[in-house]
């Protein structure tokens, strides 16, 4: 994407990008892969991650120069929202929102070079390694070791909870590169194309039934030096520039508003709008979400003006999975037996699978740093509570 | 698995309960690792067949039946520690569908022959009967409207009938000129035809399509169909219930014993006050329906009038289904990642607690009939 793009899509009037996304949407995405009730996989969103790429719509929050839409803060949300109301599913996206974020930051030129055109290009798609069976909430705890050998790292252990490591073909993740001294600088970020000999990707079903994450095994696999971002030991800092990155996109409204529009769709085609009860209910909910977006603007003003958003960006992922939660467990209700069925209720918006919708909400008070681990950050980093 | 529950503190159980409860224990802990909950999930009939008859075995289908007609006749008293394991093994069996509504329709229907000739079949698992009244989503009214009984034949759909598949005959409320009418119909008649749907837990719901079905037996008519039938239903949101309390007291044991194990920074990830204090909430929950539960049977062992009863099973259903979801999906968060795996026994849990919250009436409907009734 040109600066000059960039600057005529944040110029345009609200009203007019929001009809401009809108169309593209309409004239470019499946109908049939609309509100899928899963993460899909490459090979049912691939083709639509290309036609993102295609149109140099893939990376809305990167700036211009590396190829990205650069837009504000304010048709960041509106892309967001377009997107979450026609039910756009989410591509393998960990290159979009992590990786790129994290190399135009901290990668060297060289990585930039080699890496930012393949995210855009789809030739690279990524997850993420850092969870094991012994390092979830204390992630510094991790064991799996990386050893020096000449220009290269022996890497061996063991990852889990790798969403759609089935589909990626590079890994960015986290090994131990010193065993002494403090646990958190003894680790060191590593790039890795899954396609390493020594590497095994075992699928987990996951509790909607569905293959989205995967354990990842490593058996003495060779990784050059050169995948190393940031610095040997210094991997830590990088992971929690990172992990900000993560906690803004999933504090970001997409999830809430997608749970919403679903709600939405099911409450018109039961007629649940007759009963005020039920309206008072989602229009607390509806409002739950407004007041995010506000929030979220105004810390996503601050990544505009150049600054760093600091441990407070806890507060959008607890609200944002918070609120998609309770968005669910209304829907649910709402559902009657249709609660407690695999299938769903016909709308106009096509199938709602309440049931469906419940259980996926569950894990994003889970992921990326748990709802319980982001309460004792805001306690102790933001209020500065003893302990 | 340790038992939590404040039953061997404060409460006092017959000597005939607690002999009840030891066999419904040793029973569940045949299964202790829910292998034959997940070889039935998603596979007709959705339960195991040896498990029935294991359960007829044991006379636990026969409990509400009176001695007249094959049973024992127990009471809820009597039977619930038996729902309460059912619920913490989540066995996989109709129980509450077959031998407690289904049971309780024919067992107060009008007709002596059919009694005398099923309800022992029922008892001994050779026959199954399963019941299909509903015809809408969210329905609480027992009144057929949809379901029409024309010349003899019936018509209509009925929607939501669990664990159809290894039922052997339906029974079926219709609706004729005069009001509501409760039939027999055997599962194979001309004209009707079953389609199923997937349940969350593994299990099945079914669609029935009549289209000018024999009527088949009458059980009750339109004097007494709707208040038999309101009766089976309360008795089973109250015994579902039951299942339920089971459902949540087992997940919140499991859940406990796993924050006793996880280590995170160095310690059991239980020793952290944030998770303290949310385990305490939810065992509050689960007391707090236990009351809920032990009241309620002892109101339908007694002589309380209908509304009453209807009061009652309104009050537990809504405090158990709540309770059941807000306990099992805490129980999820609280195991991490490996709760959100279908490898993990503890999701089985909260998709049970979905079937069975959602099922008769989920706690919104119950609250908004409690009001009804009350207000
Ligand atoms: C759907 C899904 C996708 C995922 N995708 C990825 C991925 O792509 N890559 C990856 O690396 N990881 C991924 N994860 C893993 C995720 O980051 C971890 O599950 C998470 O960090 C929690 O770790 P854990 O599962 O080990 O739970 P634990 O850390 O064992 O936590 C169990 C419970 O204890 C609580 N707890 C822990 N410590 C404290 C404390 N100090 N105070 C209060 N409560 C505490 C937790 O909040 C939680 O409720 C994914 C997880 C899920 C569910």
């Amino acid at each position: 994407m040109t600066e000059e793009t960039t600057n005529q899509y944040n110029a345009m009037d609200d009203d007019e990008f929001r009809a401009m996304v809108h169309t593209f949407y309409v004239e470019n995405y499946p109908q049939e892969l609309r509100f899928s009730p899963h993460r899909m996989h490459w090979d049912e969103i691939g083709d639509w991650y290309l036609t993102l790429s295609k149109q140099g719509w893939l990376t809305p929050a990167w700036p211009a120069e590396y190829g990205g839409m650069g837009l504000d803060a304010n048709k960041l949300l509106i892309f967001m929202d377009v997107g979450e109301s026609y039910g756009v599913g989410r591509t393998p996206d960990m290159g979009i929102t992590m990786v790129g974020p994290l190399l135009i930051q901290h990668g060297s030129q060289q990585q930039k070079d080699h890496y930012l055109p393949k995210i855009l290009a789809g030739e690279y798609i990524w997850c993420q390694g850092y969870s094991e069976p012994g390092a979830g909430s204390d992630l510094a705890s991790l064991q799996t070791s990386a050893v020096r050998d000449g220009d290269h790292y022996v890497v061996n252990g063991h990852k889990t909870w790798t969403t759609l490591a089935m589909d990626a073909n590079m890994i960015f993740m986290l090994v131990r590169t010193n065993k002494e001294g403090k646990k958190q600088e003894g680790i060191t970020f590593l790039l890795v194309p899954l396609d390493t000999p020594g590497i095994t990707v075992r699928p987990i079903i996951n509790l909607g039934m569905h293959d989205e994450f995967a354990e990842v095994f490593f058996d003495d696999v060779k990784v050059p030096v050169a995948n190393v971002v940031g610095g040997e030991n210094k991997g830590w800092t990088i992971a929690k520039a990172l992990l900000g990155h993560e906690r803004i996109f999933i504090g970001s409204p997409k999830f809430a508003i997608l749970a919403m529009s679903r709600l939405k769709s099911m409450a018109k085609s039961v007629g649940l709008f007759d009963d005020p009860i039920f309206v008072e209910r989602y229009t607390r909910l509806q409002l739950d979400i407004e007041d995010l977006f506000a929030t979220y603007k105004r810390f996503v003003e601050v990544l505009k003006r150049g600054g760093n958003i600091g441990p407070e960006v806890s507060m959008l992922k607890i609200w944002n999975t918070e609120t998609q939660q309770r968005v669910t467990e209304l829907m649910m209700e709402a559902a009657s037996e249709h609660g407690g069925i695999q299938g769903g209720i016909e709308t106009e918006e096509g199938l709602v699978r309440a049931a469906g919708e419940f259980i996926g909400s569950r894990p994003s008070t889970i992921y990326g740093g748990s709802n319980e681990v982001q309460r004792n950050i805001l306690a102790k980093a933001v209020l500065r509570l003893p302990g | 698995m340790e038992d939590i529950s404040l039953q061997s503190r404060i409460d006092v159980l017959t000597e005939q309960q607690v002999l009840i409860q030891d066999s419904a224990v040793a029973f569940i802990a045949q299964d202790e690792e829910l292998k034959k909950t997940r070889e039935s999930r998603f596979v007709q009939p959705g339960y195991d067949q040896q498990t029935w008859q294991e359960m007829a075995e044991l006379g636990w289908l026969g409990f509400l039946i009176p001695e007249q007609y094959g049973g024992i006749g127990l009471g809820f008293d009597d039977l619930h520690p038996v729902l309460i394991q059912l619920g913490k093994g989540l066995l996989p069996a109709p129980f509450v569908a077959t031998a407690v509504v289904a049971a309780s329709v024919l067992v107060n229907c009008d007709n002596e022959a059919i009694k005398k000739d099923r309800l022992p079949a029922l008892v001994s698992g050779a026959w199954k009967p399963a019941l299909a009244w509903q015809e809408t989503q969210g329905q609480m009214s027992v009144e057929a409207e949809q379901l029409r009984i024309v010349d003899g034949k019936l018509s209509g759909k009925k929607a939501f009938v669990p664990d159809a598949g290894g039922a052997d005959d339906f029974i079926v409320s219709a609706g004729g000129d005069k009001g509501t009418e409760l039939y027999l119909v055997n599962k194979g008649a001309t004209g009707l035809t079953i389609d199923y749907e997937q349940r969350i837990d593994g299990g099945f719901y079914a669609r029935l399509s009549f289209d000018q079905v024999d009527v088949g037996e009458l059980l009750a008519g339109t004097d007494r169909a709707e208040q038999v039938l309101e009766s089976a239903l309360d008795e089973g949101r109250v015994a579902a219930s039951v299942e339920l309390l089971g459902v949540m007291t087992r997940s919140l044991e499991i859940t406990v014993d796993y924050l006793n194990q996880r280590v995170q920074f160095d310690k059991p990830i239980g020793s952290f006050q944030a998770i303290q204090h949310k385990t305490v909430d939810l065992f509050i929950l689960s007391e707090i329906s236990r009351s809920v539960v032990l009241q309620t049977i002892a109101l339908l062992d007694g002589d309380a009038s209908a509304h009453d009863r209807a009061v009652g099973a309104s009050q537990v259903k809504a405090r158990c289904g709540d309770a059941a979801l807000q306990i099992t999906k805490s129980a999820i968060q609280l195991h991490g990642g490996i709760g959100y795996t279908d490898e993990a026994n503890i999701g089985l849990y909260l998709k049970k607690a979905m079937y069975l919250a959602s099922w008769l009436g989920n706690a919104t409907a119950h609250r908004a009939r409690y009001a009804e009734l009350t207000l």
